[in-house]
């Protein structure tokens, strides 16, 4: 494409060239849209699934596909075409989802137990901010159990096994890439607590990993 | 030099894959020599990128996940073909 005029200079003699200029809008294939009447026989098991991945309740995750249909009804009128119907309904589940975890918070208020309390104000952490306790090394390497489709699945299961608010606060900041500022905000915690929450699900995660996990490479 | 501090600070905040090259580099010498936090930091990068990896490997999970219940899909259907008829009136 041809779009924009140049002014150079050729020996001297200024010069006009076209310059050809990469596209910025690029033509996006349109997806035509499902109508919502089919929506619950192609896509309610796949949101289910992800929403159960997030909330480990059926009964929540059924009200969120439920929340996100309706919302998708009222916001089709936006929806672009520009990517399968399946990814945008997921993405207005995202906020359900959040929703959903904010409300267990308020009713389940997030104490900090004793055991986070000492770590919060031994002398290090809370001068220093730097965590000096030494973990036990892994009794597997997990790096190469990655192409093991089984290793994902029973990965799966231990985030399932981490407790609350441990695990919400996992979901909340490493599966759904939320900052440590919204997160905070969510579950009205602070970056400190939110930090040992996230130490407590990997300590958890580890642990339970090397408890289930039988594959190859175990010693 | 980064300090303990500092790399604490970091991948509190961030994904240690996520970071440019240079402070990837630097975080790492970090790591590789202190006896204060390395120990530690490095068990955090490696459930990082355990994380990273599953996010890659979720959606075909996914699929092994338990269908929705089939009286709670058919009270849907009903639901949404109702709402789907008034936006529909409304619309027009």
């Amino acid at each position: 494409m041809f779009s924009s005029t140049h002014m150079t200079f050729i020996d001297g003699h200024a010069a006009s060239v076209i310059v050809p200029r990469k596209s910025t809008v690029t033509s996006q294939p349109k997806v035509p849209i499902t109508p919502p009447e089919k929506w619950v026989e192609l896509y309610s098991d796949y949101l289910y699934g992800f929403a159960m991945s997030r909330l480990r309740d059926p009964e929540a995750s059924a009200d969120c596909v439920q929340d996100t249909f309706l919302a998708g009804i009222k916001a089709l009128n936006r929806f672009d075409g520009s990517r399968d119907i399946k990814f945008w309904l997921r993405g207005i589940m995202r906020n359900k989802i959040v929703d959903q975890i904010r409300k267990t918070v308020k009713e389940n208020k997030v104490d900090i137990d004793s055991e986070d309390e000492t770590l919060l104000e031994s002398f290090w952490f809370r001068f220093s901010g730097i965590a000096t306790t030494n973990p036990e090394p892994w009794q597997f390497n997990p790096r190469k159990q990655y192409d093991n489709t089984e290793f994902w699945v029973v990965f799966r299961e231990c985030i399932d096994s981490v407790k609350n608010p441990a695990r919400q606060a996992f979901v909340l900041r490493v599966l759904e890439d939320m900052t440590t500022e919204e997160v905070c905000k969510i579950m009205d915690i602070t970056p400190n607590y939110l930090w040992v929450l996230l130490h407590r699900a990997r300590q958890q995660l580890k642990e339970l990993l090397e408890e289930k996990w039988t594959g190859p490479d175990v010693m | 030099m980064l300090t303990c501090k500092q790399v604490s600070k970091v991948l509190q905040n961030e994904d240690y894959e996520n970071l440019s090259p240079l402070r990837r580099f630097l975080l790492m010498f970090h790591i590789k020599l202190c006896a204060v936090c390395g120990k530690f930091n490095r068990q955090v990068i490696d459930s990082q990128d355990m994380c990273c990896n599953f996010k890659r490997q979720e959606e075909s999970l996914l699929e092994k996940e338990p269908p929705m219940d089939a009286d709670r899909k058919d009270a849907l259907k009903k639901l949404l073909s109702e709402q789907s008829g008034d936006s529909t009136l409304h619309r027009s």
